[in-house]
């Protein structure tokens, strides 16, 4: 399958739905990707940003308004051109976020149904019978042909939605948050599960999920959605550790952000002086060309923040600031502080050996290599305070 | 104005916003729904086209068509005949409402509000009475209430005059009769709402220290206003148009209704075919009316019911002592509406003659009747007629729902128009549609008069609407998914309709067409007009019968009917709790 030229190319797409209001994040504004076969791409995003909307203009559920997306040689959709290859003849393996498993049929039937109505050919009986135990055996359902779909638990109902979009060897396989319904013990097996299954068939998958940690490890490619808007694309790293702008490093895990403005120009090798809004100053790297006069935030993540002794003496590309111990909380592992610093307040997450009580006044420490400076949407990061901490689980409602 | 500045140069140009999706895009998007729409119309559309036609027609000497006239308008608005007849049709259908809603509201909310003992047994007394013809339910109440029914028996032998204490042949026995045949459906339809209905509300009454009496007067009943107005409303409309009671009960008393009115004028010779239509025309325009605030009130009451939907645990009332007298009222409405009229009927079938219900009489119990059902071939014709009938029209009109509710529900481009379409024949009363359907087939160059497939289409016709509320609702609780999946696999339209729509809709199409299929089978107002001597069906041969003094043969006959539509209805009730319970599973 991997040598079937499955390469994915969006350009432009575009979908707006009419008469939404004139709210923001509704339907998508241009987005352009490309994925070369067999890679897994994940779109990431809060809820109601356009993940699905993408998912399903790609699948041609929803035809958009602009764009065009090719897979392979073969255009399936040019708004230019009015190209629209109908939505039962693109074979694509699509597992919806409900599974769509329909119940009365038994899982045999759902499985075999792609190959029962599909145009490219007619299979007989004993293929019909070899494939679909194939794509059972891949999902570890091997067995289960005759029971209804009523029966099964939501994990083994999820691999008979996977199983059906793989019967066939689809050139693209796009899944819904496929693991939303399911329990966190059954979304960790399921999401190694779902990885090595992709790899072994090696389909270009596009993934959709509102949950970083899943995107991070599953993906070769994410792409970050804000409220329609493609706002960064890249690998698992560059995302988590070059975020390009605020949202994206906030979405990306828990993370502190300064707001500033950069005292001079931004020198070659990217590091920066950056006046803090409450007037400090501190150094930090900047990964992406900025212009000197926007706005800008800082993004230190608490694990990078150190705190240390008031009289310990500084390191050498360490930023130090003075700030006093609001909160702290022993987690075991770690240690959890609150910290303010003038205006701002700064999370810390260290290791066990520190040991700080509240009230005390403490030297909150990073380093420039852990400081990244990023542009920021309109000059504001967010609505309360200077400094935001933007938890993960506060975004995957 | 709208993100021009964020769409950017993709926004300059002007959208193209061509209706399709991705069910198919130009001409094949809009083919379903356009054939559909020119099949529903050719149905639906003529017989309101014929009525107009033939009410601004004179006739001339010959028989035929003549020249456009409002005579018939002015005769039938100057004849002061109308207005009575309009004036008594009211009265009966409100006061026959009010019956209705009181017996079936009362008994629906100590069926679905409180620990009442028997509730079962309500359900059971709505679900058989479904299966009864109407025939047979009037002729029934008119033995009970009769001159030689036990009432009047009972007086006699009390006072012993000779007279009557009740004449049921009269505006009162109307009423009672009507609302007794209407407080089933009532029932049915209120204990839904009732069931929706929060109560949590009446519990915080309860606790405010208000007796269930004032709870149920100031809170349940309040609560279920928007239904039972709607419900109210519904009924009425029915009433107006109703066939069964006016002319077996009023004609006999000399109490005119609309609808009588237009039976005799098609009934007489020569048939005033003109008059009729003009007469129906009218009708409709009221019914078309009264349809209109219907609409209006049913949409505010499912607003109100969807507010309170979820999350409800039902908590019944504790009636305390007073359970057992929700369970006598429980009993009263199974011995009223059920078991008496059945036992008079069955009395009715044992006696060569009516006769009072008395130990006397049990000396003359004969088989005779039954022997005569059994043994008449031409018995056996009329049931195989009623169930062709009723089942041709069921299938088709199920058929034809099924296919435009899902258009509708989809929204394919055209699917709105549909479900307009097939709402259209609420506003024919039975009688107007059968007067309609006669003109049609003896306009038509087809031989339909007096034919099984002329009934068959008048039912398809009548029982559209019901039909596609069973489909509608039904393609609504099929998740959107499923269908996209299906189409996602590579399967086309057609397919994903074959395969995956109509096997899950499949409970709600057994339970749309049982449900056409037992109204079908006891329709008199249409068949009456439209039964020649070869295409007889059940209930106009009872009613035959019924008029022609037969009483005690067509007894037997109901009799034998009932147990066979009861048993239909009984699975009726059985399909639709499966279904109700799979959708919950699920
Ligand atoms: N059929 C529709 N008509 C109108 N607006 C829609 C429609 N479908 C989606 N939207 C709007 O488009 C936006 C994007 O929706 P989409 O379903 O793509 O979000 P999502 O990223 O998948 O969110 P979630 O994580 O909650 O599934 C939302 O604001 C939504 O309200
Ligand atoms: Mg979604």
């Amino acid at each position: 399958m991997a040598n079937v030229d499955s390469a994915l190319e969006v350009i432009d797409l575009a979908k707006d739905y009419p008469g939404t209001g004139h709210g923001t994040g509704r339907g998508i504004r241009p987005i352009s990707f490309s994925l070369k076969t067999g890679t897994f791409f994940t779109l990431l995003g809060p809820s109601g940003c356009g993940k699905t909307t993408t998912l399903r203009c790609v699948a041609g559920l929803e035809q958009p308004d602009e764009g065009m997306v090719r897979l392979g040689r073969d255009v399936l959709f040019d708004a230019r051109h009015g190209t629209n290859v109908a939505l039962n003849r693109r074979n694509i393996g699509m597992v919806f976020q409900s599974y769509a498993i329909w119940p009365h049929m038994t899982v045999f039937e759902n499985v075999a149904f792609p190959l029962r109505v599909s145009r490219d050919r007619t299979y007989g009986a004993a293929e019909v019978e070899r494939l679909v135990g194939g794509a059972l055996e891949t999902v570890n359902l091997a067995g289960f042909q005759g029971r209804s779909p009523t029966q099964l638990s939501g994990g083994q109902q999820q691999r008979v939605a996977l199983a059906r979009a793989i019967v066939r060897s689809p050139r693209l396989l796009l899944l819904d948050e496929p693991l939303s319904n399911l329990d966190a013990k059954l979304r960790d097996e399921m999401r190694n599960e779902l990885k090595r299954l992709q790899q072994q068939i090696g389909v270009t998958t596009i993934y959709v999920t509102h949950d970083q940690s899943e995107a991070l490890e599953m993906s070769d490619m994410i792409a970050v959605i804000n409220q329609g808007q493609l706002m960064q694309i890249g690998s698992p790293r560059e995302i988590y550790f070059r975020p390009r702008d605020a949202f994206v490093a906030g979405f990306m895990g828990s993370t502190n952000l300064l707001t500033g403005t950069i005292a001079g120009s931004v020198p070659e090798n990217g590091v920066a002086t950056v006046k803090l809004t409450g007037g400090q100053v501190v150094k930090c790297q900047f990964p992406n060309p900025t212009s000197s006069v926007k706005p800008i935030a800082i993004s230190v993540r608490p694990e990078a923040i150190d705190l240390r002794q008031t009289n310990a003496p500084p390191r050498d590309g360490w930023n130090r600031l003075i700030g006093t111990v609001v909160s702290a909380g022993f987690l075991g592992q770690t240690n959890r502080y609150n910290v303010r610093v003038g205006d701002l307040h700064l999370q810390s997450r260290t290791g066990p050996e520190t040991n700080f009580t509240s009230g005390e006044s403490v030297a909150v420490e990073f380093s420039v290599m852990n400081a990244i400076g990023l542009a920021t949407a309109d000059g504001k990061v967010g609505t309360d305070g200077p400094a935001q901490r933007i938890e993960p689980g506060n975004n995957s409602k | 104005m709208k993100q021009v500045a964020v769409v950017g140069a993709a926004g300059m140009r002007p959208r193209r916003r061509a209706q399709s999706s991705w069910r198919g895009s130009g001409l094949t998007i809009w083919l379903p729904a356009g054939i559909m729409t020119m099949v529903l119309a050719i149905l639906v559309l003529p017989p309101i086209g014929v009525l107009l036609q033939t009410s601004l027609t004179e006739v001339n000497e010959t028989g035929g068509a003549g020249s456009f006239t409002l005579a018939h308008y002015a005769a039938l608005l100057a004849d002061p005949k109308l207005y009575s007849s309009a004036w008594n049709s009211v009265i009966f259908a409100a006061m026959a409402t009010g019956v209705s809603l009181f017996f079936g509201g009362a008994l629906a909310w100590i069926v679905e509000r409180t620990n009442a003992p028997l509730r079962p047994l309500a359900y059971v007394t709505a679900f058989v009475s479904l299966g009864t013809p109407y025939v047979i339910y009037v002729s029934a109440w008119l033995f009970l209430l009769g001159r030689a029914g036990p009432i009047n028996d009972l007086y006699r032998q009390f006072s012993g005059s000779s007279g009557i204490i009740f004449n049921v042949y009269s505006m009162a026995g109307m009423v009672l009769v009507e609302g007794f045949l209407w407080s089933p459906l009532v029932f049915l339809l209120l204990s839904a709402a009732f069931r929706r209905a929060n109560a949590d509300m009446e519990e915080a009454a309860r606790m405010c220290g208000a007796s269930v009496f004032r709870t149920f007067w100031h809170i349940s009943l309040r609560l279920a206003q928007p239904a039972i107005i709607g419900i109210g409303l519904f009924v009425f409309i029915r009433n107006l148009e109703s066939f069964d009671v006016p002319v077996l009960i009023g004609t006999p008393g000399r109490v005119n209704l609309l609808t009588t009115d237009i039976y005799l004028s098609i009934t007489q010779i020569p048939p005033l075919l003109g008059h009729a239509s003009a007469f129906s025309v009218v009708l409709i325009a009221v019914v078309a009316v009264l349809l209109y605030f219907y609409g209006r009130i049913s949409r505010n009451a499912d607003r109100y019911a969807s507010i309170t939907g979820k999350g409800y645990r039902p908590r019944p009332f504790d009636l305390g002592r007073a359970r057992w007298l929700g369970g006598a009222v429980i009993l009263l409405n199974f011995v009223v509406i059920l078991a008496l009229p059945l036992l008079a009927v069955l009395w009715n079938s044992f006696m060569p003659f009516v006769r009072p219900m008395n130990l006397a009489g049990l000396r003359l119990l004969t088989m005779e009747n039954y022997l005569a059902v059994l043994y008449e071939t031409s018995y056996v014709q009329l049931a195989v007629n009623t169930i062709f009938v009723s089942a041709l029209a069921a299938t088709l009109a199920i058929f034809l729902t099924v296919i435009a509710g899902w258009l509708a529900v989809r929204r394919w481009p055209g699917g709105a128009t549909l479900d307009q379409i097939t709402s259209i024949p609420l506003v024919f009363p039975g009688i107007v549609l059968g007067v309609a359907m006669m003109e049609i087939a003896l306009w038509s160059p087809l031989p339909l008069y007096g034919t099984l497939w002329l009934i068959s289409i008048a039912f398809v016709i009548r029982y559209m609407p019901y039909g596609m509320r069973y489909a509608y609702s039904g393609v609504l609780q099929i998740h959107r998914e499923l269908e996209e999946a299906a189409g996602v696999a590579g399967a086309s339209q057609l397919a994903i309709l074959r395969r995956i729509v109509a096997p899950l809709l499949s409970p709600a199409i057994i339970a749309g067409w049982l449900f056409i299929f037992l109204l079908g089978a006891r329709e008199l107002s249409i068949a009456v007009l439209l039964a020649g001597p070869e295409s007889q069906t059940m209930a106009v041969a009872m009613f035959d019968q019924w008029s022609n003094g037969q009483g005690a043969e067509a007894s037997a006959l109901g009799a034998a009917w009932t147990v066979l539509m009861t048993i239909c209805a009984c699975s009726l009730y059985f399909v639709v709790r499966r279904q109700s319970d799979m959708v919950a599973g699920s």
